[in-house]
């Protein structure tokens, strides 16, 4: 048995912020030949009261609602999030109840930023070809826009609030439809993009949400999230290239043989660089990232549903997938389309 | 890419009218030299001259000229 990735649905929150918006907020900036360089021209934002769990909750009904499958069937949640509900219990014990999937269910959460769908799609590989889940619900989910200042407009620009769900089943092939799998990880990089409290590490205090301004002109405390662009542009520049080549070289295959390329949505600037130093053609590069932003972990299900939705996707299509992100994390599969996908 | 190739690229980046840019120009004078030039510049340099800058060789650039060095472009 292997994994089948049966649908994606997703959620985006109702609360939009366009690059207009963000014009007004900063004048004396040129937000508008940014969103040129980002490609993002609105973000969905949660409310305060809104969780990112809720987002995921949205998601998985709108997959429910589809036809795709019932709750009932689900014998597995796995939930990629980097802003959980609590520090216990797991979120995805929560959603279980919420969703009214079984109690016989197992579900985790795991944290990942943007290499997590990559990194979900081998976990669930594992789960169903090892037999112990058939019908896998895999959730991402961020509200990363609670951790940004609002006067940092280095990442306001950038991040946007969203959940997918991707429902796997067991399926009787002797191929794969997904995989091989490589993944990259250094911890060496995790200050360039952190949220530094919260944790036991560096706890909440009222000197870690004192405001400072950066040479830049960007505001934010230690209880915000903090990026450094050209640093996560070197590590992207490193650890794309090689992830791709390594996938390539495990599985046999050249950039010719694959049909779509879908990247995590970093920014445009970065996926046009990455698109021209691999040497991908453009029309097999599918960038959807206009209306809802760097959504993280989700940016990959968010593409792949829009891809489908538009025709990008045949029976048997070969799609390449990469992830990479926070920690730093990073990961590239295959996916073979078959079926509803 | 020729110097005067990448001073105009330099030129687009900051907004600034074609031919501003000479060299000695001080970064600090710019409003629009933030981390997401930056981010432009470091993909220009791998781009066209096959350089990788270190974001903190980056940051200890003080002018356009020291940014054309890092970039190893030809005087």
């Amino acid at each position: 048995m292997h994994a089948m990735l049966r649908a994606i649905e997703y959620h985006l929150p109702e609360n939009v912020v366009s690059t207009s918006d963000l014009s007004l907020q900063f004048p004396d900036w040129s937000v508008e030949k940014i969103a040129a360089k980002t490609g993002i021209g609105s973000r969905h934002i949660a409310k305060p009261e809104e969780c990112a769990s809720d987002l995921a909750v949205a998601a998985a009904q709108k997959l429910f609602s589809s036809g795709a499958c019932r709750p009932q069937d689900i014998d597995y949640v796995l939930l990629c999030t980097q802003s959980p509900d609590y520090f216990l219990p797991t979120t995805a014990c929560l959603m279980q109840d919420r969703l009214g999937i079984p109690t016989t269910a197992g579900a985790l959460d795991f944290n990942l930023g943007s290499s997590g769908y990559v990194y979900g799609l081998g976990l669930s590989e594992g789960l169903i070809s090892s037999g112990q889940a058939s019908r896998l619900l895999l959730l991402t989910a961020e509200t990363y826009s609670k951790f940004l200042n609002s006067r940092d407009r280095s990442v306001r620009t950038i991040f946007g609030d969203a959940a997918a769900a991707t429902l796997l089943t067991a399926t009787d092939v002797r191929e794969p439809l997904l995989g091989p799998f490589i993944y990259g990880t250094n911890g060496e990089g995790g200050p360039n993009l952190i949220v530094p409290t919260g944790g036991s590490r560096r706890p909440r205090t009222n000197c870690s949400a004192k405001e400072a301004e950066d040479e830049n002109g960007n505001v934010r405390s230690a209880d915000n999230l903090f990026m450094s662009g050209p640093d996560i542009f070197n590590f992207t520049l490193s650890a794309v290239p090689e992830s791709v080549e390594r996938l390539l070289a495990k599985s046999g295959r050249t950039i010719g043989d694959v049909d779509l390329f879908v990247f995590h949505q970093a920014n445009q600037s970065i996926l046009d660089h990455l698109r021209k130093r691999l040497k991908i053609p453009a029309e097999k590069f599918y960038v959807f990232m206009k209306d809802s932003g760097n959504t993280a972990s989700s940016t990959i299900p968010i593409a792949l549903k829009s891809a489908r939705d538009e025709g990008r996707l045949s029976e048997g299509s070969l799609i390449m997938l990469v992830g990479f992100g926070p920690g730093y994390s990073w990961g590239a599969t295959f996916l073979r389309s078959a079926g509803i996908l | 890419m020729t110097r005067k190739e990448f001073l105009s690229s330099v030129d687009e980046m900051l907004e600034l009218p074609p031919g501003t840019l000479n060299g000695p120009e001080k970064l600090e004078d710019f409003q629009l030299w933030d981390s997401t030039a930056m981010v432009t510049f470091m993909a220009l340099a791998d781009s066209n001259n096959g350089a990788r800058i270190a974001p903190r060789e980056l940051g200890s650039c003080e002018t356009v000229d020291d940014l054309l060095r890092v970039a190893r472009v030809g005087m």
